[in-house]
C-alpha cells in the first residue's frame, strides 16, 4: 500500500469517526426542527457511535504507527488527525442533554408545612395514587425534566 | 406522567434529545426513545408501545395544600439549588423562538392553551378564555364538559349528572369558585363536588387537561378543534 493510499485511508476514518458523532448532535438541536427521518438517522448512529468510535479510533492509531516513519512535520499532522478520533470516542460516551438538564433519579421529599421553598402561587404537578399523595413543583420539574419516584407502589415517570 | 412498568419491567429514563420542542426520553433496560408528550415509543425496541399515563393535577400549591391535609412534596436536591428556575420563569420561555414544521397559525404559536381530548376528538383551549370565562360550558366529542379556572390551576369535567347534561354558572360572589347548576340550584367547589343543595354529595367526572403550547399540542393533536368565545369579547 502506497504512503499516499494509507494518508487518505487515515483522513477518511478521522472523518468517519466525527460525522457519527456530529451528525445526531446537528440533526438534534434545541431550536431546529426534526423530521422522522432525521430521527431515525440519528438514533441509529447513536446506538452504534459507542463501539463505532473504538473501531475507528484504533483504525486511526494502527494507520498513524504505519506512517510514523517519516518527516517531522508530518507527524505533527498524525498527532492532529488523532484528535477527532479521540474526541468522537469520548463525545459517543457523553450525554450531552444531560450536561444542561439533570434528571432526578432519588427523589426526596419534605411535609406540605416545610415546603418553605415553594410560594403559594407556584404551581405543582400534583398525584395521588393509593392513598399517597406527591406535589412536584414545577419550577423544579423545569430543571429535572425527569424524575423517577413510585407513589403509592406505583413506580412513575414524572415529565415535565 | 407516565406509569414507568411495560410488560412487568420497571424503565429508567434519561433524557435522550429533542424532536420540535418536545423532548426524547431513552429507557437504561431498551435504549428505546420515547416521546415526553404521547409515553409513546417512537424508536427501538419498544416502538410503537405506549406508557399508561398517571392522572394528575397541574394547580397552584395553595390550592393543593387547601385540599390535602396530608401530602409529600418534593425536596429540592441541593446539588442543583442554584439551577431551579426562578419564580418569573415562564415569561422568559415565551420569548424562546419556536423552531416547529407546524404552520397553524390560528393561533400564536407559543400560546398557552388547555387541551382536552374526549371520545377520540381534540380541542384547544386558549388559557386566557379560560381564565377570563370561568366556567366554560362546552360539548367535545359529544361530551358535555365544563372548564374552571381558579388562578393557573385548571380543571375540567364531564357535565352530565343523572344521564343529563346540566348547565354551571359561577356564583359570583364567592371567594374561592363555586359553581351552580341550573337545574337543582346545588353548589359545587373546585374539586366537582357538589357542597350545597339537593345534589350534595355527588361528584361530577374529572376529565384531564393537558397545558401546552399551541405548536405542541397542534403537532400531536392535528386535527384539533379551538374553542371559540363566541359573542363574549375575547381578552388580547
Amino acid at each position: 500500500m502506497s504512503r499516499r493510499l494509507v494518508w487518505f485511508l487515515l483522513l477518511i476514518v478521522a472523518a468517519l469517526a466525527l460525522a457519527i458523532v456530529l451528525v445526531p448532535a446537528l440533526v438534534i438541536q434545541p431550536f431546529r426542527p426534526q423530521s422522522p427521518r432525521g430521527l431515525e438517522i440519528s438514533f441509529f448512529l447513536k446506538r452504534l457511535a459507542p463501539i463505532f468510535t473504538v473501531v475507528t479510533l484504533i483504525a486511526c492509531l494502527a494507520l498513524v504507527i504505519k506512517l510514523w516513519r517519516g518527516a517531522r512535520w508530518s507527524r505533527i499532522a498524525l498527532i492532529l488527525l488523532m484528535v477527532p478520533a479521540m474526541l468522537s470516542a469520548w463525545f459517543a460516551r457523553q450525554n450531552h442533554f444531560e450536561w444542561m438538564f439533570n434528571p432526578l433519579a432519588n427523589a426526596g421529599y419534605v411535609s406540605a408545612n416545610a415546603a418553605t421553598f415553594v410560594a403559594d402561587s407556584d404551581l405543582v404537578m400534583a398525584v395521588a395514587r393509593n392513598g399517597e399523595a406527591t406535589a412536584y413543583p414545577i419550577r423544579q420539574l423545569a430543571y429535572h425534566h425527569l424524575v423517577q419516584d413510585t407513589v403509592g407502589g406505583v413506580p412513575i415517570v414524572v415529565t415535565y | 406522567m407516565w406509569e414507568a412498568t411495560i410488560d412487568g419491567r420497571t424503565l429508567h429514563f434519561h433524557l435522550a434529545g429533542i424532536n420540535n420542542q418536545n423532548f426524547i426520553m431513552r429507557d437504561e433496560e431498551t435504549g428505546s426513545w420515547w416521546q415526553q408528550v404521547s409515553g409513546e415509543a417512537i424508536l427501538g425496541p419498544l416502538k410503537g408501545r405506549k406508557l399508561t399515563r398517571v392522572p394528575m393535577d397541574e394547580i397552584s400549591f395553595a390550592l393543593w395544600k387547601r385540599e390535602l391535609a396530608r401530602g409529600r412534596v418534593l425536596r429540592p436536591d441541593p446539588r442543583f439549588a442554584k439551577l431551579y428556575a426562578k419564580a418569573d420563569w415562564e415569561a422568559g420561555i415565551a420569548k424562546l423562538p419556536v423552531a416547529t414544521r407546524i404552520s397553524d397559525k390560528r393561533l400564536d404559536l407559543r400560546e398557552l392553551v388547555v387541551g382536552i381530548v374526549a371520545n377520540g376528538h381534540a380541542k384547544a383551549y386558549r388559557m386566557i378564555d379560560v381564565q377570563q370565562q370561568k366556567p366554560i360550558i362546552d360539548t367535545v366529542g359529544g361530551v358535555p364538559i365544563v372548564i374552571v379556572a381558579d388562578g393557573q390551576s385548571v380543571r375540567a369535567f364531564s357535565r352530565t349528572v343523572d344521564s343529563k347534561p346540566v348547565d354551571l354558572f359561577a356564583r359570583p360572589d364567592t371567594a374561592s369558585i363555586t359553581l351552580v347548576d341550573s337545574a337543582t340550584g346545588s353548589e359545587w367547589d373546585f374539586a366537582g363536588r357538589a357542597i350545597r343543595g339537593s345534589r350534595a354529595g355527588r361528584q361530577l367526572q374529572r376529565i384531564e387537561v393537558q397545558r401546552d403550547y399551541w405548536f405542541d399540542w397542534r403537532a400531536y393533536h392535528p386535527d384539533t378543534a379551538i374553542f371559540n368565545v363566541g359573542l363574549m369579547k375575547r381578552a388580547s
